[in-house]
């Protein structure tokens, strides 16, 4: 019998070859990304407490926001944590070709491999800072609820959208390098068009229909929803404010997602030239 | 091009390699390739959309491979030789699939196993194993294949006792030695080779030596070399490339003569 192996695979996603690939680069991540500093990986849990402790002096006991709702310090951190999840997925999905560009060049693999394990960091890093803000929770009184159970649905929503704009954007990023830059500025001032720091209500006491397209923006969607289920039932969720509209942001999400598997697809055969 | 005449053509394809005889290990046909080289700073998006509205194109076409086309038998060690810049690595990442060609056809029988470059993916920072493991994976071996051939490939590169030391700790000559341990020791089908037999002091050259001679007849390898003596030792074959075509194709000391008389 004639055996080929065509190593153009990208049709055979999880195929055997790939899950081992992707697991010893991730392997590889993750074992390098703190080496060399004194406590090591604890730094993925201390760094967003620490961001956490200066919002919460700062928004929560000097400029008081978060009088009206209940548990704000916790639900300060899940906003930070869910934030940093995106950002740090993004900015690590987006350079990863260009940083691999040494490997593509040298051996063919499937390229998404590369841009799921430069993503694979953050999601560890969420899943463990979703442990530390669930004992916060814990601490603060509430009440663990059957709600809790959909928070895995809206950090899929939240991590879809990532993988997405990094597939998308990296491709990008490969021939033009500015797209980097460009997304680190877009995320900062996305960072203040979100509802992290500031309640979702002090933009509708001045502005109803700001609020409403706040809440159209899938990230402040995916994150309003977690902390609704998890923590307060005051968080104002898309679905709740705009009802039937509320299926705008899933749909950015999912057109998204495949606008960039399309193109990083068509793309991802000359990365080896390009990048 | 429609949904269904691409699915058309992948079962075309398809067919096409179902059709490839047995004892032929590759088979190249007519095969081109180009490269878009940025003519100016080309690259970023400003002059990008400088050169779109401008009608300008911002690269130049340059034609590397012009119509290549051999075979390859079971078993078969094949040399490939050239000036730099005649196309050899290019022709060596296009069989390899890092390169898409613009046209042409390549089939494979078998799984193949490239060496652009030794320890591709290595990192210093990682230990001795974890490197083996990581290019392994990198080459497409699972974990268990890894497992099977781990033993064979320190003991190869007679590094038993450093294995669990980081590479950074690691000469450059034992660096070496370990990538192309791996190298000769992964069981693919056909082995692609790129400039890389010069490794290590004069005992290990010696082992490698052995080795290449005692694969002769059960491995399809693929060399590509500037050393005419490799060529006349170990090669079943050669072909001279010069300006992305084969100038020269068959015995050795045929391939050697024509080398030669490229300089004179």
């Amino acid at each position: 019998m004639i055996k080929y192996k065509n190593m153009s695979i990208d049709s055979n996603l999880f195929s055997k070859r790939n899950r081992v690939l992707l697991g010893e680069l991730v392997k590889t991540d993750f074992k390098l990304r703190y080496q060399g500093s004194v406590l090591g990986y604890l730094w993925a849990l201390i760094k967003p407490l620490l961001m956490f402790a200066i919002l919460y002096v700062v928004f929560s006991q000097i400029l008081r926001f978060g009088d009206k709702i209940d548990h704000y310090p916790v639900y300060l951190l899940v906003g930070t944590v869910l934030w940093s999840f995106f950002t740090e997925c993004t900015q690590q999905g987006i350079h990863a070709i260009e940083q691999r560009g040494e490997l593509l060049r040298k051996i063919n693999f499937p390229k998404y491999i590369v841009v799921l394990s430069a993503t694979s960091t953050a999601v560890i890093n969420v899943l463990i800072n979703l442990c530390v803000v669930v004992i916060f929770a814990l601490i603060s009184g509430i009440s663990p609820s059957w709600s809790w159970l959909l928070v895995p649905l809206s950090l899929l929503e939240l991590y879809a959208l990532a993988l997405g704009v990094s597939l998308l954007l990296g491709a990008i990023n490969v021939k033009f390098r500015d797209i980097g830059n460009i997304w680190d500025v877009l995320m900062q001032a996305m960072f203040y068009a979100i509802p992290i720091i500031y309640p979702l209500s002090m933009v509708a006491e001045r502005s109803a229909l700001a609020a409403k397209i706040i809440l159209l923006n899938p990230i402040a969607q995916a994150i309003q929803d977690i902390r609704h289920n998890l923590i307060t039932t005051q968080a104002e969720t898309t679905w709740g404010e705009l009802h039937f509209w509320a299926i705008i942001p899933i749909v950015i999400v999912v057109a998204v997602f495949i606008v960039s598997i399309f193109y990083f697809r068509r793309k991802s055969k000359y990365f080896a030239e390009e990048a | 091009m429609k949904w269904s005449d691409r699915y058309l053509k992948k079962m075309k394809s398809a067919a096409e390699k179902e059709a490839l005889d047995n004892s032929i290990s590759i088979e190249v046909k007519n095969l081109h390739k180009s490269f878009k080289l940025p003519t100016e700073r080309s690259w970023g998006l400003k002059q990008a959309i400088f050169n779109r509205l401008k009608g300008v194109k911002g690269y130049r076409k340059q034609e590397v491979l012009r119509g290549i086309s051999f075979d390859v038998k079971k078993g078969e060690f094949l040399g490939i030789v050239g000036r730099n810049g005649s196309g050899k690595s290019t022709l060596l990442k296009t069989l390899s699939e890092i390169y898409v060609p613009d046209s042409g056809s390549i089939k494979i029988n078998g799984t193949l196993v490239p060496f652009i470059e030794l320890g591709v993916g290595f990192n210093p920072e990682l230990t001795g194993r974890e490197n083996v493991y990581l290019n392994g994976a990198l080459l497409g071996f699972s974990n268990s294949e890894m497992d099977e051939m781990y033993e064979e490939i320190v003991k190869f590169a007679e590094l038993e006792q450093f294995m669990d030391q980081k590479l950074k700790n690691y000469s450059s000559g034992m660096q070496v030695r370990l990538a192309f341990s791996i190298a000769i020791r992964a069981h693919g089908d056909i082995l692609i080779l790129d400039e890389v037999l010069a490794v290590g002091d004069a005992a290990f050259q010696e082992k490698c030596n052995d080795y290449f001679k005692s694969l002769h007849g059960n491995q399809t390898v693929i060399l590509v070399t500037h050393s005419m003596e490799n060529v006349m030792r170990f090669c079943d074959r050669a072909i001279l490339i010069e300006d992305g075509k084969i100038a020269c194709e068959g015995k050795p000391e045929k391939v050697t003569k024509a080398y030669n008389a490229l300089w004179q």
